[in-house]
């Protein structure tokens, strides 16, 4: 006898056999929290959104932003804060779509598929968003050195002692840096709360591309 | 709030509880695993009740959120996963002769499925429950054809978990 119809047989005889849910605990259970992956994702996904808005209106404020503003033309200005801004609605529009996406109606492969590209639409966004400030950090250093009274001071009093080359060598040895560690600990920052998310997901949704190859 | 669309909810789910049971009992290993993945399914039956139309059974409409919801969804608290693994390891080393009574053996088939992964059990489970391979395809959204092979090597698999 096959396995698994002996197991139907036990199935069909244990079917009533559960303990009963009353109707008044089901009214309770409608009012609780969910706990899903998707909720999660969502909540972690607008707390994204709003910390590099809250980030980009931060950077308006500071005074070494104010600083570059002075190297820079309104025009340059202007076109980085458009670029900002449209980043961050084009890809929340995406996100926003994505997300309304998800049904639990739908089939277990493409519920899977939607809310790894919702997460992908994000992900992307936090990726164009760190290279934008990697691109505007290395000009922003580039700037300084060109402009800035006390770094070109700097600069002739090495250019005097013929260690031009050496300084050269250092200020972008820091400058590169500091910025990779800034964009790898974001990274790491990311793995971390999505790797442990999308784990299980993530296996599930190839294992059934594996049987649907 | 809506006390009408509330009560009818409540009310089929509550006579079509059993299947979400079933799905519990597949998918989580102890008590409070089960109540948690059944409160789960509930409130994600609840979510999308507004959208089903009662063109379909409550049933059919139930299986899918209710999968989805397992496979995809739930978040495990705990993982209590080896336990069981060792539990039916200590059942096999016992187990020399074939001739056991039912009982034990419908018990060792249980932690047999336990040790299928989430999709493998999703059709098992629908297996059980007498659908066919056209409705589990649909449902996982795999081919009908890769349905019926993928059921073959689960019942490889199970034959040579019980038997090692």
């Amino acid at each position: 006898m096959e396995e698994l119809d002996l197991l139907k047989k036990d199935w069909k005889r244990n079917e009533n056999k559960f303990p009963r849910v009353s109707e008044q605990e089901i009214y309770a259970m409608l009012h609780k929290n969910s706990t899903s992956v998707v909720k999660w994702i969502f909540l972690i996904s607008i707390f994204e959104f709003a910390f590099f808005l809250a980030l980009t209106l931060l950077l308006n404020d500071n005074t070494g932003t104010t600083k570059m503003e002075s190297y820079l033309n309104d025009y340059t200005m202007i076109a980085i804060t458009i670029i900002d801004y449209g980043i961050m609605v084009y890809f929340f529009c995406q996100f926003y779509i994505n997300y309304k996406k998800i049904t639990t109606t739908d089939k277990v492969k493409n519920l899977m598929s939607s809310i790894l590209k919702t997460r992908k639409s994000v992900s992307n966004y936090i990726f164009v968003k760190i290279s934008f400030i990697v691109i505007l950090l290395i000009a922003m250093f580039i700037l300084y050195f060109n402009n800035e009274p006390e770094m070109i001071s700097t600069r002739h009093i090495a250019e005097e002692k013929g260690k031009v080359a050496m300084l050269y060598l250092v200020y972008f040895a820091a400058v590169t840096i500091s910025v990779a560690v800034f964009a790898g600990m974001v990274w790491l920052f990311y793995r971390l709360i999505y790797g442990l998310l999308l784990k299980r997901l993530r296996k599930n949704y190839n294992e059934l591309k594996k049987i649907d190859f | 709030m809506g006390s009408e669309l509330e009560r009818s909810f409540v009310q089929q789910l509550q006579e079509n509880q059993n299947l979400i049971h079933k799905i519990c009992r597949l998918y989580t290993d102890g008590e409070d695993a089960h109540k948690d993945l059944f409160q789960e399914i509930t409130i994600q039956l609840w979510k999308a009740f507004p959208q089903f139309r009662g063109d379909s059974k409550f049933t059919t409409w139930a299986y899918r959120v209710g999968l989805n919801t397992a496979i995809t969804l739930y978040r495990k608290k705990t993982k209590s996963i080896n336990t069981i693994e060792f539990d039916g390891k200590l059942h096999k080393i016992d187990q020399d002769e074939y001739n056991y009574e039912e009982e034990e053996h419908i018990k060792l088939l249980y932690q047999a499925v336990q040790q299928l992964n989430d999709i493998e059990k999703a059709l098992v489970f629908m297996y059980l429950e007498d659908k066919d391979y056209s409705e589990i395809a649909e449902t996982l959204g795999i081919s009908e054809v890769n349905a019926r092979v993928k059921m073959n090597r689960i019942k490889g698999k199970l034959k040579t978990i019980l038997n090692p």
